[in-house]
């Protein structure tokens, strides 16, 4: 009878173990409620000012988030070199929310618990939107780098700046450019999540509201690879524009398979999308696809010299979201300095009152939802296989 | 472009549900041989299908070069993939079941070695690919036949074709080798085929190696019809080809034939009806096959079991 116990028990103890490493280093997966110390990274002394990170390190996502930790390090350092904020520097302590509400959360708790005056990241609106609340009960100022759901607007407990532009801003971006298209029946195509849900919402919402047509308005599940029958489904209603609001994995499989099956109208992508290896993945398919994107470093005149550095530092280009991030950092800088303070309430009222801060992207100023004043959106084509600025 | 009437819409729905469930069917087989075999549900299976796409894709790469990426270098993969990832069937099999089945651990124990094994597997592979998406790059364009406005391509023709001929193989292979009577009789009783003689334990091997090989085949083709293959690709497919293979009857291979085209056909119906759409898609597909299994509990052509006590 023992002896068939401890088996038992053993086996038990073992799939636990690969169950628990693999719900803490996994990306999208099932995830549930395990939360790792492998999740945060920290490069902190003591004496530094520290700033939490929440960034999708792992999953589908992670290219994003690696790409927008490294901006934000080299901000950091620039900081530093320059004599860091009140005499101190900077230090940086990185969360892996995996572009999952659960996890993100975890790392947000881990965050908190490190000791962090302050936060700067945020990619997936999803992984945001739940953390809002944890930051904020410790009055620590978040400045929402790309997440851009109206949730986050609208569940703002106060503390949370966005200084990417919104979904309200790219939508109107997106009404703008389906009229310059001369689209009359357009097809949204979202799955579901915080993000790709509500750009498909008010962009439905806007685009009627303007007296057009949506022939329909559909929800895909990620990571499900057959857009077949929603593409003859899509051709069967007329679409003469397609416009996918979720992200570039998925979204380039159905810009193929649209072409694939013959669907000569316009597609549009939303900024989820607007990365290369929405190129790469679509092929020749991709060609002619419109992109929204956010102010991307090779199209700002004032970024060149960040685009080098970039480069030089981390011999790649800086990616879709990398002078915002970079803009982050250096904003929160600034809102210090003016504080006088790393204080979370002080800091956060200075960040409120930020006016014509010059980032990257263009200037700062905040509206009273805490997101920007003026829009920095910009529109894209695929042609030749490399975005082109419209 | 003509406009698509309903009839043009069926047409091309239809042909969409028989692509889909081909991928169904030829993973929801290796489900159903391995129930039937050893009534385990093997939940690394749609994990194996994601291992076979990722072992296309290395093989292409190392081919593609020579044999180029189209049909040449894409069939030397495929069957690449199937030995490989068929191998790869047999080691799971001996390393993480058979010791059990040996020591009669109770079915718990062999459902909960399996979700490990799914786990070690797509982590592998998320850690080794760091999670990213790897693009299949092949040379197939979308040259196809088009009658009105319904498009069907020459690959997903030659996908069709090759589906059903590799399931011929296996109806064949069950039904008229030595060693498909032999995973037949173990499926019926395993201690009179050991009376007979029968190595139970290779037989079960094999039909892993099998069932692990179709599903690294539907790996392939959905790299190279799809375009992109992820760690995560098996998860989806496995609770849905599993389902097929309930569907169609655990353990029957007609029977997973079956499921597989019936869900793709159900879910392609889906999307295209008015009030379901794609978002409910799912729930509607699923509706149907709970209402299927409550009135014929076994399966379309399950086989109700009879306890000889």
């Amino acid at each position: 009878m023992s002896k068939k116990f401890l088996s038992m028990l053993a086996v038990t103890i073992l799939s636990f173990t690969v169950i628990v490493t693999g719900c803490g280093t996994q990306g999208s997966a099932p995830s549930g409620t395990s939360s790792n110390s492998s999740d945060t990274q920290s490069t902190a002394g003591s004496g530094d000012i520290k700033i939490g990170l929440p960034l999708p390190m792992t999953g589908s996502e992670a290219t994003y988030g690696k790409d927008m930790e490294n901006a934000i390090k080299m901000a950091v350092d620039e900081v530093n070199a320059k004599g860091g904020i009140n005499g101190k520097k900077l230090a940086t302590v990185t969360g892996d929310d995996a572009c999952d509400p659960q996890q993100a959360t975890a790392a947000a708790n881990k965050l908190v618990s490190e000791g962090v005056v302050a936060i700067v990241g945020g990619y997936c609106s999803g992984a945001v939107v739940p953390t809002l609340t944890i930051y904020n009960e410790k009055n620590l100022p978040f400045i929402v780098e790309a997440a851009n759901s109206s949730k986050i607007t609208d569940q703002n407990p106060g503390n949370t700046f966005q200084i990417n532009g919104t979904a309200v801003h790219q939508t109107q971006k997106a009404v703008e450019l389906f009229k310059k298209l001369g689209a009359k029946n357009v097809a949204i195509v979202e799955q579901g999540d915080a993000y790709s849900s509500d750009l498909a919402k008010q962009t439905e919402a806007a685009w009627k509201a303007a007296g057009n047509t949506v022939v329909s308005h559909d929800v895909t599940t990620k990571g499900e690879q057959d857009f077949s029958s929603l593409v003859t489904s899509l051709k069967s209603k007329n679409a003469d524009l397609v416009f996918w609001t979720a992200y570039y994995a998925d979204g380039a499989l159905l810009i193929k398979q649209l072409r694939q099956g013959g669907y000569k109208g316009s597609i549009v992508v939303g900024d989820g999308s607007s990365d290369p290896k929405l190129i790469q993945m679509a092929g020749a398919a991709g060609e002619g696809t419109y992109v929204l994107s956010p102010p991307v470093a090779e199209f700002l005149p004032s970024a060149k010299q960040f685009a080098d550095a970039y480069k030089a530092k981390f011999n790649q280009t800086p990616g879709a979201y990398a002078p915002l991030a970079y803009d982050g950092i250096n904003l929160l800088a600034d809102a210090m300095k003016r504080a006088g303070s790393t204080d979370g309430k002080a800091v956060i009222k200075a960040l409120t009152e930020t006016k014509d801060f010059p980032g990257l992207a263009g200037k700062v100023t905040f509206a009273p939802n805490k997101t920007l004043q003026e829009s920095n959106f910009i529109v894209l084509q695929i042609k030749n296989g490399q975005f082109v600025l419209q | 472009m003509h406009a698509m009437t309903v009839f043009y819409i069926i047409i091309q729905q239809l042909v969409n549900g028989l692509i889909l469930g081909s991928f169904y069917s030829l993973v929801a087989l290796g489900y159903s041989m391995v129930y039937g075999i050893i009534k385990l549900l093997n939940f690394a299976h749609g994990d194996i299908y994601m291992v076979g796409a990722f072992v296309g894709f290395g093989a292409l790469g190392i081919f593609g070069g020579a044999l180029g990426i189209g049909w040449l270098g894409i069939t030397v993969a495929l069957v690449i993939s199937m030995v490989l990832v068929g191998l790869l069937g047999i080691v799971i099999h001996r390393v993480a079941y058979q010791p059990l089945l040996n020591k009669n651990a109770p079915r718990m124990s062999l459902l909960i070695t399996a979700v490990g094994v799914s786990f070690t597997l797509f982590n592998a592979v998320m850690v080794m690919t760091s999670g990213e998406y790897k693009a299949f790059t092949t040379s197939l364009g979308y040259d196809g036949i088009s009658v009105g406005p319904v498009n069907i391509t020459y690959t997903q023709i030659i996908m069709v074709v090759a589906t059903a001929v590799l399931m011929l193989c296996l109806y064949w292979f069950i039904n008229r080798t030595m060693y498909g009577k032999a995973m037949r009789a173990i499926a019926l009783d395993q201690d009179a085929c050991r009376l007979m003689g029968i190595n139970v334990t290779k037989t079960i091997s094999l039909t892993f190696f099998v069932g692990s090989a179709l599903a690294a085949a539907a790996g392939v083709m959905a790299g190279v019809y799809y375009g992109s293959i992820q760690f995560y690709m098996g998860f989806i497919i496995g609770l849905k080809a599993f389902t097929a293979a309930v569907i169609g009857g655990i353990g029957s291979i007609p029977g997973a034939m079956l499921g597989g085209l019936i869900l793709g056909l159900l879910e392609t119906a889906g999307t295209q009806l008015p009030f379901v759409g794609s978002a409910w898609k799912d729930v509607f597909t699923f509706g149907i096959l709970i209402l299927l299994l409550v009135t014929k509990p076994t399966g379309i052509l399950g086989k109700s079991e009879i306890e000889r006590m």
